[in-house]
């Protein structure tokens, strides 16, 4: 900065900033004005609401842990090897980021549907998956697991290969030097990743509606009832979604900025 | 006893050639040469963190060429410190002792005691790495390194991130450490200051190869390749091939013959050194504490690089483009004849 007037960027940021904030913020505040506060207390008794609100919140719950215990070690993978086809790869992971859901709800049906060798022997086995909560993970998953691999392998790039180089020279195998240095150091950047995974996942709508209508999750029953009944009966149930999400999403938020670490130069 | 034994290391295009290297134990080896020789691939080679394309590694008749890293009892530490940042510098330091068989063992907490006096590191034992200087960080890390009684330590570049003042303590820290402990020390570094200070043993590396291995005296007083006299301050090389040159320095072959900056003598008047010369000041430059002067001479065609201390320079009273005597002894004159 010199001198007392601001330079340019940084006003040009200020206004920005401005509007992307009202972009966000203002149609999710406007949402309440469109209800009263009695239908919104009597909406939250509705049995129905809050059994797709519970669903949504477990299957994103379940779907963050499976991509957590099935993203972490392909993301430590690729953040300290090269290798000829590692750009390939990345791109087939990013892959459902870039597709519409609806699309990758397609695509997954083919593939779980009986007509297919995966659906004929899930169904031999007795998995349902079509209209289970089954499908609506594995839907989730389909379209959130990439955000999760992209965090943890930046998380892991961030702790330098010497430091593990010392570990392993002072006596630690591998795995203790994994859970001893690396994982604690990217800590983190993986539990962002994983808020950001659970977002999506409970956000998810296009990919959930092809595998599984029912049982209904938040974002079916609120599509279901602007079709049916209109928005008057939709927006309390979305109001509910809105107010659940964003503080599930706050606390999440803290507890990975909380006790910020003392050892994180990056603070 | 380490022996590195014919090794060849491929890291893709860049390759390490035929390196052998014998190590006493107790002794202070320094593998010294310029940025990019391969100095640092050679030592993470010897802690089994790079993989090597030939050759075998034996440590005190232990043949460790294809151990895990975390089972060759060889510690390594860095120029960048790398400290655990969650852990004290307490816990840094005894990381390594929870991976230890034997980690109640009296030895160890006598090593502690020991290396937090000799490493001042009292005062910090409860202190995260975040809130260290570079210095206290080095410390720390050398202790860490040496707690568990390794078979040898490695240090790349410790020094090197350090400034000058702390850099001066941690080499006579680090002197004193390796005569108190007697651990086998293998260090990395570019600076000749460093390896003439603390090593027994030094080997010069240039692009991927050892040139040279010996004392610090022998690559000092013979050394045996342009690289190493030129890395070991020789700036005045010349070739003599001409029979009247090579008898005038005593010479049979044509060879290359050096002589440092600072055995050359500068003065108004004739001197008294086996070599005189008179010639002209070309150009000095003031590097700090000395005068760097280049001087030539109107009959051999030759610039010489002299080293005056300021005090002789302003005494002197030199200016440039004056008429000047300078001149060498014979005792001084080094031989160089390059490998075939």
């Amino acid at each position: 900065m010199f001198g007392s007037r601001p330079e340019i960027i940084y006003i040009i940021a200020a206004i920005t900033g401005i509007i992307i904030l009202l972009f966000n913020v203002f149609p999710i505040i406007n949402t309440f004005y469109w209800t009263d506060s009695e239908t919104l207390i009597e909406t939250l008794f509705d049995r129905e609401v809050i059994a797709s609100i519970w669903l949504s919140v477990k299957c994103a719950s379940i779907t963050t842990i499976i991509a957590f215990l099935l993203g972490i070690p392909l993301a430590y993978y690729l953040a300290r090897h090269e290798f000829r086809l590692k750009a390939l790869i990345e791109s087939l992971i990013d892959i459902p980021m870039v597709i519409p859901h609806t699309v990758a709800g397609i695509c997954l049906l083919t593939v779980l549907s009986p007509r297919s060798i995966v659906g004929q022997f899930l169904e031999q086995n007795n998995i349902e998956t079509l209209g289970t909560e089954i499908g609506i993970v594995i839907a989730m998953l389909f379209v959130s697991m990439p955000l999760l691999i992209d965090a943890a392998k930046d998380a892991f790039k961030w702790v330098p290969t010497r430091i593990e180089n010392v570990s392993r020279s002072l006596g630690a195998n591998q795995v203790q030097t994994f859970f001893g240095i690396t994982f604690v150091l990217s800590w983190r950047g993986i539990l962002s990743g994983m808020i950001i995974t659970w977002a999506r996942a409970i956000s998810e709508f296009g990919a959930v509606i092809i595998l599984a209508y029912h049982p209904m999750i938040a974002p079916t029953l609120i599509y279901e009832r602007f079709t049916t009944y209109g928005m008057k009966y939709a927006i309390p149930a979305n109001i509910i979604l809105i107010i659940i999400s964003v503080i599930i999403f706050i606390v999440l938020r803290l507890i990975s900025l909380g006790g910020k670490e003392k050892y994180d130069s990056r603070s | 006893m380490i022996h590195v034994h014919n090794l060849d290391i491929k890291l893709g295009i860049f390759k390490i050639k035929n390196v052998n290297l014998r190590i006493a134990r107790g002794e202070f080896l320094v593998l010294l040469g310029p940025s990019a020789a391969g100095k640092s691939v050679i030592l993470e080679s010897i802690a089994g963190l790079i993989p090597i394309s030939k050759g075998k590694i034996v440590v005190n008749n232990r043949d460790v060429t294809y151990l895990k890293p975390e089972k060759r009892n060889i510690s390594i530490c860095y120029q960048d410190y790398n400290l655990f940042p969650h852990l004290s510098v307490r816990d840094n330091i005894c990381y390594g002792l929870r991976f230890k068989k034997d980690k109640h063992c009296v030895k160890y907490s006598k090593n502690f005691k020991t290396l937090i006096k000799l490493l001042e590191l009292e005062e910090i034992l409860d202190r995260l790495p975040l809130n260290l200087s570079g210095g206290e960080q080095q410390r720390v890390s050398l202790a860490r390194g040496l707690i568990g009684n390794p078979d040898v330590l490695l240090l790349d570049e410790p020094l090197s991130s350090l400034d000058p003042n702390i850099k001066w303590t941690i080499q006579e820290e680090l002197k004193s450490i390796h005569q108190t402990m007697h651990t086998t020390i293998i260090m990395v570094t570019h600076d000749f200051t460093e390896a003439n200070y603390l090593a027994d043993k030094v080997a010069l590396i240039y692009n991927g190869e050892i040139v040279q291995q010996g004392t610090i005296e022998d690559i000092f007083q013979c050394p045996q390749s342009i690289f190493a006299a030129q890395f070991t301050g020789i700036k005045n090389m010349f070739w003599l091939s001409k029979d009247k040159e090579l008898k005038s320095f005593g010479l049979k072959q044509p060879a290359y013959i050096g002589i440092r900056p600072e055995n050359i003598y500068i003065h108004h008047r004739p001197l008294s050194t086996y070599y005189q010369y008179q010639g002209r000041i070309n150009s000095f430059k003031n590097n700090g504490i000395y005068m760097e002067i280049e001087l030539s001479t109107a009959d051999t065609k030759r610039n010489y690089i002299s080293y005056l201390t300021l005090n002789r320079f302003f005494e002197l009273k030199l200016k440039k483009d004056i008429p000047i005597h300078f001149g060498f002894n014979k005792k001084d004159l080094i031989v160089i004849r390059p490998k075939p």
